[in-house]
């Protein structure tokens, strides 16, 4: 008999189990139909990745979705505070496009923040009084305030961010991880996703949309699996009411058996996957609850993200839910929290905001911090673009908007092998322009996944005759923010 | 031809999986160098001279060749003075090609080798074989002639005699049935089906099957599917909020065409271009929708010229992409680096498409221009046949006409006599107001709003502070139809009218306003970027009587709105028109107020209509004088609307009964024919500009770096357009399918191939060019497009040729030394065996359980999704699963909306339809078993396979099994099959015996009512057996 197929057929079932039960991603991941089956290597992932060293092992991507105000926030600008309500000079708007919404505005008056900064910590971070929290570990942070993008809607500048490309079509970050590094957890998803309403908008806001942590053009396994608060926490995963865990099992046995003759009848190795795959269903029908149940989690803990974690869906509850995921060796974990469009009633509106995510956002990295996590897990704070220091709308003392700013916006980073407590890059006194060391989108992307030990320029993919990768052709690794 | 393809060595791209030593004689440019020099060089040897430093092109015919100075790239028959193979062996890393610094690696020893015996032999070269017109090649002489069926087996025969291979025996006759059934249509043989062919030994028993299942309305459904990914067809818009759009017109006309077997070129030929075929029909326009199924952003900012560029480049690359099989977009910034098509050429195309009257900012919801109204058969049917009634009825009246005429001068005469009486055209009015007494209708707020001599009885008198709340009515939006009508006596020159509108400067909602005694119309939903605002260009006078009135037809431009003053049709400048999306609020009606602005004057006679009226009805509007004074003058000295006042006071109130009633059936036929109307659905379609727009190359592809100017053409290395043949889009669509294009037909029988075999012929089914793989079997792959080609077109005809060929009837099962030597049966010794496409999974397992519904066409339905997905993400209202048949449809008739698509479609690797896609993609994973295992869908579907194997299964529980199991797979279990399900079913009887209320909860999915004469612990049992069935690998496979 020819020894592969000797190899395929001749394990028992309890064989099949066993090393199922240990790597069935691997087995799964391995012996799937694909362009790549080649190129994947048994344990998921490419051979050769990580091309070096990684700082860090898996990423916590807190995406603030819609724009948050960076001169609200992060950017302090005390100059405008004497240029109030002065129309933006041509020679910083340089004729620069604006969106639709304010194009054929006739008036820019500038619009300095209603909220008072201050500096922290020893590196003296200035940050606004919406964000005491993150005040007290701004030793920890990175900021980079001359992030910039190229986009300046929101569909195709959360593309931009979460692909690379401002249309839809191809794979997200976490989808370029999943591929390339393949899995460390044989019961969860190497890519999770979870949503969170602000209290800003609380009609909604801006939308999301599955492409952001779709695959594009990569297989769809290395999609991100959204982790929902309602209902099953990933879809499908419960038991229909009346059938047991038990009978499960049971049913799981027989059909294994079933497939296990069609198997010996055919020698085709797919049905050797979908018994894996079956088998991984029913470990997640067990890993996936419990993660989610917080009952384990001791009332200091919930002190420390704030009450909301303890109401499912909130931001607070997916930071905690985020460290529970990267406990568990999960690769990519991205929250996106909506919400953070202020066109108008910005003050108000972001005072909620800053609220829904302060806390929960200190406390996610002082958490993975003492259980000695942070190290190698890089967290990223930020949104898709900024926002504009003229006023959208009317200005008064208590009350305007702004609209998008994608020119230069503050985000921020922690661990996995991040510079703490510096600021990188820095704007104009209008907060309008960047004056220092621009970070494109692509930068920003090289950046991330040189902390993760791979060369964001060998992380290629073929499709449509063209290697592509995460950052086109362009992105350079901000040097001066590694550890 | 087929002697050297014999005696060549391994094709590289089996190098992988075929272990055969290079040392055989030939080397085939095409499929063994080509891709070499391809993958490694052109990106600075190629089509994109700018990064060619050396002046070496390694992609043309003679560029290896030329004499550069004295070097030449290569000698053909002298390696050692092959500058070629000099660099890609050196060890010197300096001199080395590919160059290390551009990231590349040494080539392999392999490929040296290669490139080394292709110069040995000649270095015979040449362009790049798709390009190259394909002839038909002759069929190879091979053994085993008594296996052949038709041509295709020669030329699988030929390559597997080159590895040693036998091709596999038949399949069984079980396997066969399912296998094309499957395949054709989309869904599973009955039993009774399987049964029929299994007892029918006639010889052409199977081509009997095949024309039978080609003939079914099904195949056109299951061929759909596919082009429905190629076109990105969807329900939703694609951006940002991702509402809805009605696209599913042209959805039906391609199951249509198929199922008629419209020749593909002519297929071709109206979905690139119908609307400009000579007298185009409805059909043929509607075919044209194919290059507006791409997504369209109605984002607040977005600069239209922006999305005006991107919706015309995904024309481009996906129109190249599906019939040229090449993604011309990589020229959309730089000239290709890998396939001759320059910047300049992708831009010559893009003119094609860039003649479409539209807008870059398109509607948030719904359908953008340019559309049109477009009826099913049956509305057609429906309103062809009221129209006949509709004429009857005219007809009715017409003969009582000169009666009607001589009783409307008798009630004429009457009426003048009497006292005042009047009639205001109550029909389909939405409110109105007399303003004829003070505590009327509407209440005073900010100060009394006091009643003075009107225009028609008493009016409201306005002092710019004081205003009317009329309270919630006139609720109009951007898609209704409406009139808003008023008499008008203004003091001062600005000013509100009415509105139904946030009483603050700019607020969200419609109004009418004075400007400097111009009437002004806003329709806002956020001042300025979505909102459209018109005025007349004359003013009305100050200090006396005016009559305004409004009309809008719900079309969302400008254009649909129309102001009348004192009845007649006022000249407006459009000062804004952009109006994306709602405007309605839930602001009170006012009058004499309205976005912060109030009136100074006297208003009268206030109404608002559901319908835009028609100049006729304007000028009896505007007519203020009552019935009985109109009659009191002589019929000279009436105006027009004068006239047409009395005449419908008359017809409508006041004729005699016969008279009256036979008016009122002309005018509700009428008004329920524009009832009809309103109701059809609308189909984006293409259109051409009455003046061609210009094109430029856009400098590295930004929509704002416009570059030289260019004409349409085709690009320069394909034949040119053919001969008679205008250079517009029409001619290009009848390029696409002249004979002379040497893609259009390889790269659609490669689909085709695809959809049956699982994996191309050209495994890259989206790329033909210089990346993409060579043909596996590049004489098969010829041969079919010719005969493709030669056969007219003939789509059905060609499939049928690929499906009766002995190569597709083999058994799928994998022989030992087939696993190892072609683990993805690329050589076809085997028949194809894989996953079934995630429609079909669905849409077999509705037919095991009798609940599909097969109703073909309509807008699209809502079947089970778990709750929230869409609210989850935001953007639109929430998915609201429908009930009744709507949750059985096939499923290319479920509602795609591309943000949020379907989630059992998504995991089981369908197409995402944000982009054209092509290739077919299949992957195996938990989600997929979670899916199958629990979804309410599948446990209401498990439910209902169980009682049907309970009812029609038979007698004992034996028979049953065998039953349910034999109709998802078309085969009686084996005797080991058949234990695993006996003692499945033995453990489940045992389980929910011992807890029946589980049994009854278990029961409880799905709206579909349960047998009740079934005991539930026993149809419980079942349920969980039938649902392990729908799970077999076997029963999610074609095999």
């Amino acid at each position: 008999m020819d020894p592969q197929r000797e190899t395929i057929l001749g394990m028992t079932r309890r064989h099949f189990f066993g090393r199922a039960a240990t790597g069935a991603g691997a087995v799964a991941i391995a012996s799937l139909l694909g362009d790549d089956l080649s190129a994947v290597s048994a344990t998921g992932g490419i051979p050769g990745v990580p091309h070096f060293a990684p700082k860090a092992k898996r990423v916590i991507y807190l995406f603030q979705s819609g724009g948050p105000s960076q001169l609200e926030l992060y950017d302090y600008k005390p100059a405008l505070e004497r240029l109030a309500r002065t129309e933006l000079p041509d020679s910083i708007r340089k004729g620069q496009r604006l969106t639709g919404m304010t194009a054929a505005q006739t008036s820019f008056p500038v619009a300095p923040s209603l909220f008072e900064f201050a500096q922290h910590g020893r590196s003296g971070a200035w940050m606004s009084e919406l964000v005491p929290h993150l005040a007290e570990i701004a030793d920890e942070l990175c900021f980079i305030k001359s992030m910039h993008t190229e986009a300046i809607n929101h569909d195709p500048a959360l593309t931009f961010f979460q692909t690379g490309a401002q249309l839809a079509g191809r794979p997200s970050i976490g989808a370029w991880l999943s591929y390339g590094l393949g899995t460390e957890s044989s019961e969860l998803p190497a890519f999770v996703v979870m949503t969170s309403k602000g209290s800003g908008q609380p009609e909604g806001g801006q939308p999301l949309y599955d492409r952001l942590w779709g695959s594009g053009f990569l297989a769809g396994r290395y999609q991100g699996v959204k982790f929902r608060s309602a209902g099953d926490p990933v879809l499908y995963l419960s038991n229909p009411d009346g059938f047991s865990s038990a009978a499960r099992r049971r049913y799981l046995d027989d059909l294994a058996k079933l497939n296990q003759i069609k198997l010996e009848d055919t020698g085709d190795p797919e049905i050797e996957t979908r018994i894996a795959q079956y088998e991984m269903a029913f470990r997640m029908q067990t890993s996936v609850p419990d993660l989610t149940d917080l009952s384990s989690e001791p009332d200091s803990v919930f002190d420390m993200y704030g009450p909301d974690a303890r109401k499912p869906g909130t931001y607070a509850a997916n930071c905690l839910l985020a460290r529970r995921l990267a406990e568990r060796g999960v690769r990519f974990i991205q929250l996106f929290h909506r919400g953070w469009d202020q066109h108008a009633k910005l003050p108000e509106e972001i005072s909620l905001q800053s609220r829904d995510v302060d806390q929960p956002s200190a406390a996610l990295v002082k958490d993975l911090k003492q259980r000695g996590l942070l190290e190698d897990t890089l967290v990223v704070w930020g949104g898709e673009f900024g926002r504009a220091v003229y006023s959208q709308g009317k200005l008064t003392d208590t009350d305007y908007g702004r609209d998008h700013h994608p020119r230069c916006f503050t985000i921020w980073m922690a661990g996995g092998g991040v510079m703490p407590g510096i600021t990188h890059g820095a704007t104009d006194d209008y907060g309008y322009n960047i004056t220092e060391n621009p970070v494109h989108v692509h930068d920003l992307h090289a950046t991330m996944l040189h902390l993760l030990g791979i060369d964001h320029k060998k992380l290629t993919y073929k499709y449509q005759g063209r290697n592509h990768r995460l950052t086109d052709v362009h992105g350079e690794v901000v040097e001066s923010v590694l550890a | 031809m087929f002697k050297a393809y014999r005696a060549a060595i391994a094709p590289l791209w089996l190098a992988a999986s075929l272990p055969l030593p290079a040392t055989a004689a030939t080397v085939d440019f095409h499929r063994d160098v080509r891709p070499i020099l391809s993958d490694n060089c052109f990106a600075c040897h190629g089509n994109d001279e700018s990064k060619n430093r050396s002046g070496l092109r390694l992609d043309t015919p003679d560029g290896p060749s030329a004499d550069l100075g004295g070097r030449f790239g290569v000698v053909p028959g002298e390696v050692e003075r092959s500058e070629v193979y000099k660099r890609i062996s050196s060890d010197d890393v300096r001199r080395r090609m590919p160059p290390s610094s551009s990231g590349a690696s040494k080539l392999s020893p392999d490929e040296i080798e290669t490139i080394r015996l292709w110069i040995d032999q000649g270095a015979e070269g040449g362009g790049h074989w798709a390009f190259e017109t394909p002839t038909r090649p002759e069929l190879p002489e091979v053994d085993g002639e008594d296996w052949a069926r038709n041509p295709i087996d020669f030329f699988i025969l030929d390559r597997l005699s080159v590895e040693s291979l036998e091709p596999s025996p038949t399949a069984p006759r079980e396997t066969l049935i399912r296998r094309v059934s499957l395949d054709l249509t989309g869904l599973p043989p009955t039993p009774a089906e399987v049964d029929a062919f299994l007892a029918d030994d006639s010889a052409d028993a199977y081509e009997k099957l095949v024309d039978r299942l080609l003939e079914s309305p099904r195949y056109g459904e299951r061929m759909a599917i596919r082009w429905l990914d190629a076109a990105r067809y969807a329900d939703t818009n694609g951006y940002e909020t991702d509402a809805e759009r009605y696209q599913w017109r042209w959805r039906d006309w391609v199951i249509d065409a198929f199922n008629n077997n419209m020749p593909f070129d002519q297929f071709t030929i109206e979905q690139i271009a119908g609307d400009m075929l000579p007298n185009a029909t409805l059909e043929q326009k509607i075919a044209s929708g194919f290059n507006r199924n791409h997504r369209q952003t109605g984002e607040g900012g977005t600069i239209p010229e922006e999305y005006a560029v991107e919706y015309v480049a995904d024309r481009v690359d996906t129109t190249s992409t599906v019939w040229l099989g090449l993604s011309m977009s990589c020229a959309r910034c730089h000239d290709h680096k890998y396939d001759p098509i320059s910047q300049k050429d992708f831009y010559r195309f893009f003119a094609y498409f860039n003649n479409v009257p539209e807008r870059g900012m398109a509607f948030k919801y719904g359908n953008s221009p340019p559309m049109i109204v477009a009826p099913t058969r049956a509305q057609q049917a429906m309103l062809s046949a009221h129209d006949r009634e509709l004429a009857a009825a005219q007809k009715r009246f017409e003969l009582l006409a000169d009666k009607a005429e001589a009783e409307q001068r008798k009630w004429e005469r009457k009426l003048a006599q009497g006292g005042p009486v009047d009639w205001t055209m109550p029909d389909r009015r939405l409110t109105y107001f007399t303003l004829d007494t003070e505590d009327g209708e509407a209440s005073a707020v900010d100060g009394r709003v006091p009643i003075e001599e009107g225009v028609i009885g008493r009016a409201a008198s306005f002092d710019g502070k004081g205003f009317l709340d009329a309270g919630e009515v006139a609720h109009v939006d951007f898609e209704d139809k409406f009139t808003l009508s008023a008499w008008v006596k203004p003091e001062r020159l600005d000013g509100a009218i009415l509105s139904k509108a946030r009483d603050v400067e700019r607020g969200t909602g419609y109004g009418v306003y004075l400007k400097n005694g111009k009437v002004q119309v806003n329709l806002v939903w956020q001042w300025i970027e979505r909102c459209i605002r018109i005025e007349t260009q004359e003013p009305i006078p100050q200090g006396d009587w005016a009559h305004v009135l409004v009309t809008y037809d719900g079309s969302r431009l400008a254009k649909g709105l129309k102001i009348y003053l004192d009845g007649r049709e006022a000249e407006p400048n459009v000062l804004h028109d952009q109006m994306t999306q709602h405007f309605a609020t839930k602001e009170p009606f006012r009058i004499g107020a309205g976005n912060g602005q109030r009136f100074y004057g006297l208003i009268d006679d206030v109404r608002a209509y559901s319908y835009p009226l028609s100049p006729d009805e304007v000028a009896i509007l505007a007519s203020s004088a009552p019935l009985n004074a109109i009659a009191a003058r002589p019929a000279a000295e009436r105006s027009r609307g004068e006239r047409d006042k009395l005449r419908l006071a008359f017809l409508h109130q006041n004729a005699p009964k016969k008279i009256r009633e036979t008016w009122a059936d002309t005018f509700e036929l009428r008004k329920q024919r524009d009832a009809m109307v309103d109701s059809f659905p609308t189909v984006m379609v293409m259109a051409e500009r009455p003046q061609r727009k210009q094109t430029h190359v856009l400098v590295r592809g930004a929509y704002d770096a416009p570059g030289e100017a260019v004409e349409p053409g085709v690009p320069a290395a394909l034949p040119p357009l053919p001969t008679g043949a205008s250079n517009d889009r029409l001619g290009l669509a009848q390029w696409l399918v002249d004979r002379s294009n040497p893609l259009t037909s390889r790269v659609t029988v490669n689909r085709f191939w695809q959809m049956f075999f699982g994996t191309g012929l050209v495994k890259t089914a989206e790329d033909f060019g210089s990346q993409g793989e060579p043909p596996a079997n590049r004489e098969l792959l010829d041969w079919l497009a010719v005969e493709f080609v030669d056969q007219g077109w003939d789509t059905k005809g060609i499939v049928k040729t690929i499906v009766t060929s002995a190569t597709y009837r083999q058994s799928s099962k994998a022989r030992p030394e087939l696993r190892v030597k072609d683990p993805e049966n690329r050589l076809l010794a085997r028949g194809p065996r894989f996953r079934l496409p995630a429609e079909a999974v669905r849409d077999q397992a509705l037919a095991l359980a009798g609940l599909l519904v097969e109703k073909q066409g309509g807008p699209s339905v809502k079947p089970y999704q778990p709750a929230g997905l869409w609210t989850e993400l935001g953007g639109t209202k929430g998915y609201e699963v429908d009930s009744g048949e709507n949750l059985y449809r096939r499923s290319l008739y479920t509602f795609w909306k591309r943000t949020v698509p379907p989630p059992s479609m998504l995991s089981f690797d369908s197409a995402g339809r944000e982009a054209c896609t092509v290739r077919a993609v299949r992957t195996n994973t938990p989600l997929q078993a979670l899916n199958l295992m629990n979804d309410v869908a599948y446990l209401e579907m498990s439910r209902r396979l169980a009682e049907r194997m309970i009812r029609e299964g038979g007698e004992n529980a034996q028979d049953r099994l065998a039953w349910g199991f034999r109709a998802a797979t078309a085969r009686r279990p084996g005797e080991d099959e058949s234990g695993v399900l006996a003692s499945s079913l033995a453990h489940f009887r045992d389980h929910f015996a011992s807890d029946p209320d589980a049994a009854e909860r278990y029961l409880r999915q799905g709206e579909s009512p349960r047998d009740q004469s079934i005991p539930p612990t026993e149809l419980a049992a079942y349920t969980s057996v039938a649902s392990l069935i729908l799970n077999l690998d076997e029963t999610i496979t074609k095999e």
